[in-house]
């Protein structure tokens, strides 16, 4: 009942809260900030990010206040979930002071373009993002314009139980099919581990955005491609994990225990994990999760047979908008460059790798590992963070398919339905969602 | 003199329900009409331009096989209703009685009508896991080799969001069917007594049709607060495995929400009040039969 109340209430307040900018919206003068000003020169900040203060964040706004004692900004924190970005984006919509926002997933901020809330950063000409980021900004690209600046690296790979590799006569792949890597997982098990892999269930999907990315999301004649022969490959390769190797954990299994991947991986109970840099944040918590030995790199492994045609997720993420509201545009954009180009190394140590050339790569991964450097196989890692050649692509498809997909698999791990109608499902439910959204 | 005086003191009454009817109307009465309202447009949350389309709304949810599947789960979930009604009354009637730790157990079963949400859902789910939670080992432990997957299977999941929620509303119903019973009148259970009845006749006989009004308020609110619950399901499973566990309130919910497509939640949302307004008014013509004032 309670929690009933409170969530009618948040619906309640806001369907207001659209209703009233739904009035507003039009008079674009309304908005802007609150809190900053003119008040006496000194500029006031906000921005929005969804990594608890404690872990970066605040240590980069306070270094930068001490520094500028003109501009002040202030860190909010949303939780990056449905409601979080809904406050988010509520916030934006209504004009309350947001400056600068972190957005993670290309969804959410196409939305946040179309509603008009995101500055074109084409205007400022004193920062080339192409230049400072790399190829892989360009994916973050909306109509050619940069909206944003993507400021970190975003890293998937598997990390694997180096002694175990060692003891079972393995070496760590630099590139590798799902055939091999289930075989490595079969070797492992049987070396005396209780998985050979575990995965979260956001990182099981990737696989099947490399294929899709590639070969298209949607066929040429503008009908869905969920039908491709390696979307099956995908369903029948990690079912046969879960059900014929048990070298993975069923998903029935998974789901209900909220399982603790990280966990289980440092704890010994499975060799591999499909994660992502986030990972060395808990690796590095010797003492809660202490370990003798050393963790090992290696590309997320790919469906397709060719090495050539593979895209890997991946690509760059914290894509930091500037709001169109805000009255401090070019105070934020002076904080934004600075914060990419350095300014947010506090964060590295969270996994965080700043993605601009303007910041040296080790100094970087010193960060990222902290004192526990000796305990990571140092030559994977930087291959898989920066020596990795494969192009990456950040996923853009709309939520409704993500989550279209995700209800059909489940039913097909589930054992409720074959590979075949699952995908024939999962075509027809993206062609209906294609027409509806044409 | 007298009408002056009445008019004065009806401007008076006004005045003092004024603040509140401000309320009603600003967060009840026009965020209802203006979902109305967009039920006929395509209002998408953050997106710049609304269009009017009529009825399409209405159109695609009636070909929205997920619709089919909200509203078969919805009316699995208010299975739970009749079911922690009678299990209520039964603990009712027993704690109605002087037993031993009587208040204890009263607060007990209240318990869980006042503990966090996010709570339960944990607690359920690692009773309710599959391999090694305690519900699967006492049901293994008495002889049933292939206990149910609940959560985690597509078949048994709403039922076990059910078993929560009979659970979570049995609490209520108790208090208020001990409050009814505290209200009958101890000679008509006596009387009943000295006729001859045995405790079952009395129960059915005498206590149920007076604790009638009772029940009948009880189903109509129940009713309604299940229907329109979504709580305990998105912080449990989210409407998943597949789509096994999304009611329509949740469904709603993520189409507002999650996707932001305000037009179609709001068709979605008035279709969920047709409903709610035939089953209200189905039990008022329906009373007649069964509840005794």
């Amino acid at each position: 009942m309670r929690i009933k109340k409170g969530l009618t209430g948040l619906i309640v307040g806001a369907l207001m809260l659209g209703l009233l900018a739904g009035c507003v919206g039009k008079n674009e003068t309304n908005g802007g900030d609150n809190g900053g000003g003119a008040a006496g020169g000194k500029v006031k900040l906000t921005m929005w990010g969804a990594v608890p203060p404690e872990n970066g964040p605040q240590e980069v706004v306070d270094t930068w206040n001490a520094e500028h004692p003109d501009i002040q900004v202030e860190y909010v924190r949303f939780v990056n979930d449905d409601d979080g970005n809904l406050k988010l984006d509520t916030a934006l919509s209504t004009g309350q002071n947001v400056d600068l926002y972190v957005n993670y997933t290309l969804t959410n901020l196409d939305k946040r373009i179309k509603g008009g809330t995101a500055l074109d950063l084409g205007e400022f000409t004193d920062y080339n993002i192409d230049e400072k980021m790399g190829e892989d900004a360009a994916s973050w690209k909306v109509d050619g314009k940069y909206y944003g600046m993507p400021t970190k690296k975003n890293a998937a790979f598997f990390a694997l139980n180096m002694k175990a590799l060692d003891q079972a006569g393995l070496s760590v792949p630099k590139a590798w099919t799902w055939d091999e890597a289930r075989e490595y997982a079969l070797k492992l098990k049987a070396a005396g581990f209780k998985y050979g892999l575990v995965q979260h269930t956001a990182s099981y999907v990737d696989p099947l955005d490399s294929v899709l990315v590639k070969n298209g999301y949607v066929k040429a004649d503008g009908s869905s491609n969920l039908d491709d022969p390696l979307v099956t490959k995908w369903l029948e390769t990690l079912n046969g994990m879960m059900k014929e190797d048990a070298t993975t954990p069923p998903l029935g299994e998974q789901l209900t225990s909220k399982m603790p991947v990280e966990n289980m991986f440092l704890g010994g109970e499975s060799a591999m994990i499909n994660i992502g840099e986030w990972l060395i944040r808990t690796s590095n918590n010797m003492t809660e999760f202490p370990r003798d030995w050393k963790i090992a790199f290696a590309p997320v492994p790919r469906l397709a047979a060719q090495e050539a045609d593979m895209v890997k997720s991946g690509g760059l993420g914290d894509f930091i908008a500037i709001n169109s509201k805000s009255k401090n545009k070019e105070a934020a954009w002076e904080f934004l460059k600075w914060y990419a180009d350095g300014g947010m190394m506090p964060m590295a140590a969270g996994g965080r790798l700043p993605s601009s050339n303007a910041v040296d790569q080790q100094t970087a991964i010193d960060h990222l590992l902290g004192d526990y450097a000796d305990s990571y196989d140092k030559e994977s890692l930087e291959f898989v963070l920066y020596g990795d050649e494969t192009p990456t692509f950040v996923r853009s498809i709309a939520q409704e398919v993500v989550d279209l997909r995700a209800q059909e698999y489940e039913k097909f791990f589930l054992g409720n339905q074959t590979a075949e109608v699952t995908v024939q499902n999962m075509v027809k439910r993206h062609n209906d969602w294609l027409k509806q959204n044409q | 003199m007298h009408k002056s005086w009445m008019k004065r003191q009806s401007r008076l009454g006004y005045l003092f329900i004024g603040p509140n009817m401000i309320g009603v109307l600003l967060f009840f009465i026009i965020p209802a009409v203006y979902s109305f309202y967009l039920m006929f447009t395509d209002y998408k949350f953050m997106s710049p331009e609304t269009n009017f389309v009529g009825l399409d709304n209405i159109r695609r949810m009636l070909n929205d096989d997920l619709f089919g599947v909200a509203l078969r789960n919805t009316f699995v979930f208010l299975l739970a209703v009749p079911v922690s009604m009678g299990l209520a009354f039964i603990v009712a009637v027993a704690l109605n009685k002087s037993v031993y730790w009587q208040k204890t157990l009263r607060a007990l079963y209240f318990m869980p009508y006042i503990t966090s949400g996010v709570a339960i859902a944990f607690v359920w789910m690692l009773l309710f896991q599959p391999t090694s939670g305690p519900i699967n080992g006492f049901l293994r432990g008495i002889g049933i080799t292939n206990p149910p997957g609940w959560l985690s299977t597509t078949e048994w999941s709403m039922y076990a969001i059910d078993i929560i929620w009979i659970w979570f509303m049995l609490g209520y119903n108790m208090i208020i069917y001990l409050a009814a019973l505290q209200e009958i009148p101890e000679e008509l259970v006596e009387a009943a007594r000295i006729d001859g009845a045995r405790p079952w006749q009395t129960i059915r006989q005498v206590i149920w049709p007076l604790v009638s009004p009772t029940t009948f308020l009880l189903l109509i609110t129940g009713l309604i607060m299940t229907i329109k619950n979504f709580g305990i399901i998105q912080a449990i499973t989210q409407g998943g495995p597949g789509n096994s566990t999304t009611v329509l309130s949740l469904f709603i919910y993520q189409n507002a929400f999650r996707y932001y497509e305000m037009g179609y939640a709001a068709a979605i949302s008035w279709a969920l009040f047709a409903i709610i307004m035939v089953f209200t008014v189905l039990q008022w013509l329906g009373q007649k039969r069964w509840v005794h004032y």
